[in-house]
């Protein structure tokens, strides 16, 4: 039986799909996380605690269990183990994009810097000192503009800034996030913040697999909401796309290309693009695939799941079709609205029984201490709709999201 | 046979798996047996942790099916969003 490594943080929410897929293909799994598991010392062989944030030393960790243990392939779930899972692949000789190039795409000045150098468009860009002066740092700067950290995700941290003085403020909230107790960052990514271009426009998200090098497209998401900040919190995501195909094409042109720039060959990759009257402008493109539990918004083929692609890919199983299937789908991301505890949900039955809602998952628990953006890293929960339009699906999660009531104090 | 079957279960619930969950704060209560499949609740510091899936599926199942082989299946009935405490708290990415 092919044995497989899934690198799981204990923050992931992609823990049970992942695992869900991998019974699903009969494999062997074990379980890795950054902090032990409460069962590993009763099951040395299927649990592991690596060091994400070291993946040289976690690649030494895996070797070495791997003398006794065979692996088949390794997958890391999100961003924080993207570049110890191509660490491993690559010690391992296993599929995997190469660590140097899942290593760019991590840090959003290396990844801006090669795009830029391949010619792939994307907006103007500084790297920034923490330990600058701000009000100088801010010198050099045209408005609006963009600050983020360089290896946080889901817009945590990103803040738009029209003038000085948010700037100077931007500046400061992110370096104080950045010093956070619950902030993993390190190297560059702790001392140096990105100031870009704010582009207006509109944003998408294409959802895609790497195989051989090649870029397939398994979905292309619209994000009706707007997105101008102050901050750029991720609501909305439907697909397939009301763009016209000429500009689908683009997209998904550009996004091969800064895949191609970066290096990236194989495996999931999740980029965001906007959108305007000069085309597309990649703002990310990430080695891993889409994050919270967005990715159940997608089927393929006979129903297979977005998480069994991936593994099947890095499994080396074949694929029988990399195809979405026909009706359109979205999800919401439920939003954080204030900072607070979180006391009670009501409506989520009232939710659900909207037309075309598939489910309402709440993955706050009560009594949570929230955050809202741009210091906040978790969502209420999701809201998933299908119908046979874009704008059905759009209309079901607005309607569904209105009646949830959150009473956080 | 049900019955014989969740008296090896809750055995096994007391005196291994328990004993490891309590370290985090947790507790797993055994609700039924149905057709050789095990139905469980998480409490405690298991409830609403994000590693509750990589527990029960990778860790608690293979115990039970280990010992038990008549096991098909551990299955989860726990309210996770009402774990007020959970261990480890889902995130982002």
């Amino acid at each position: 039986m092919d044995r497989l490594l899934l690198l799981l943080p204990t923050t992931t929410y992609r823990t049970g799909d992942f695992l869900a897929a991998a019974r699903t293909l009969g494999v062997d799994i074990v379980c890795a996380a950054e902090r032990p598991n409460t069962l590993e010392t009763q099951l040395p062989d299927h649990f592991l605690t690596l060091d994400f944030a070291d993946p040289d030393g976690a690649a030494a960790a895996v070797a070495a269990f791997s003398r006794t243990h065979a692996l088949r392939a390794v997958v890391g779930v999100d961003d924080l183990t993207a570049v110890a899972a191509a660490a491993i692949a690559e010690r391992l000789g296993l599929t995997s994009s190469g660590v140097a190039a899942v290593t760019t795409a991590r840090d959003k000045y290396q990844m801006r810097q090669c795009l830029a150098a391949a010619g792939v468009p994307v907006p103007r860009f500084r790297r920034i000192a923490l330990a600058d002066d701000p009000f100088l740092a801010a010198r050099g700067v045209a408005f609006p503009c963009v600050l983020k950290p360089l290896t946080l995700s889901a817009s945590r941290g990103v803040i738009r800034a029209n003038n000085i003085d948010q700037f100077m403020a931007a500046f400061r909230r992110i370096a104080a996030l950045l010093a956070r107790d619950d902030v993993t960052v390190s190297g560059d990514g702790a001392q140096f913040l990105l100031a870009e271009a704010y582009l207006p426009g509109i944003e998408v998200a294409l959802e895609g697999l790497l195989i051989g090098g090649r870029l397939h497209t398994l979905a292309l998401f619209d994000k009706p909401d707007p997105l101008e900040g102050p901050f750029f919190e991720e609501t909305m995501y439907v697909t397939p796309s009301r763009l016209p195909g000429d500009v689908q094409a683009r997209i998904r042109e550009v996004s091969a290309a800064g895949c191609a720039a970066l290096g990236l060959a194989e495996g999931p990759v999740h980029a965001e693009l906007r959108i305007n009257d000069a085309g597309p402008w990649v703002l990310e493109i990430a080695a891993r695939s889409i994050g919270g539990l967005c990715s159940r918004t997608l089927r393929f083929g006979t129903g297979v799941t977005l998480e069994e692609l991936i593994l099947r890919h890095a499994l080396g199983q074949p694929i029988a079709s990399l195809d979405r299937e026909r009706q359109a789908a979205g999800v919401m991301m439920i939003p954080i609205p204030r900072a607070g505890r979180l006391r009670a949900v009501d409506g989520v039955d009232a939710a659900r029984a909207v037309e075309g809602i598939e489910d309402v998952t709440i993955t706050a628990h009560r009594e949570q201490e929230l955050a809202p953006l741009p210091e906040g890293w978790q969502y209420l929960g999701f809201i998933f709709a299908r119908g046979e339009t874009p704008a059905a699906v759009e209309a079901a999660l607005r309607d569904a999201h209105a009646r949830l009531h959150f009473e956080i104090t | 046979m049900s019955e014989e079957l969740k008296t090896k279960v809750q055995d096994l619930i007391d005196t291994m798996i328990n004993p490891a969950v309590a370290g985090h704060g947790g507790f797993v209560e055994l609700i039924d047996v149905q057709e050789n499949r095990v139905y469980l609740q998480m409490g405690g510091g298991c409830q609403g942790c994000g590693a509750a899936d990589v527990t029960l599926k990778s860790g608690i199942e293979r115990l039970i099916k280990d010992e038990l082989p008549e096991v098909v299946e551990v299955l989860d009935t726990t309210d996770h969003a009402s774990g007020s405490n959970p261990y480890y708290a889902s995130g982002k990415a």
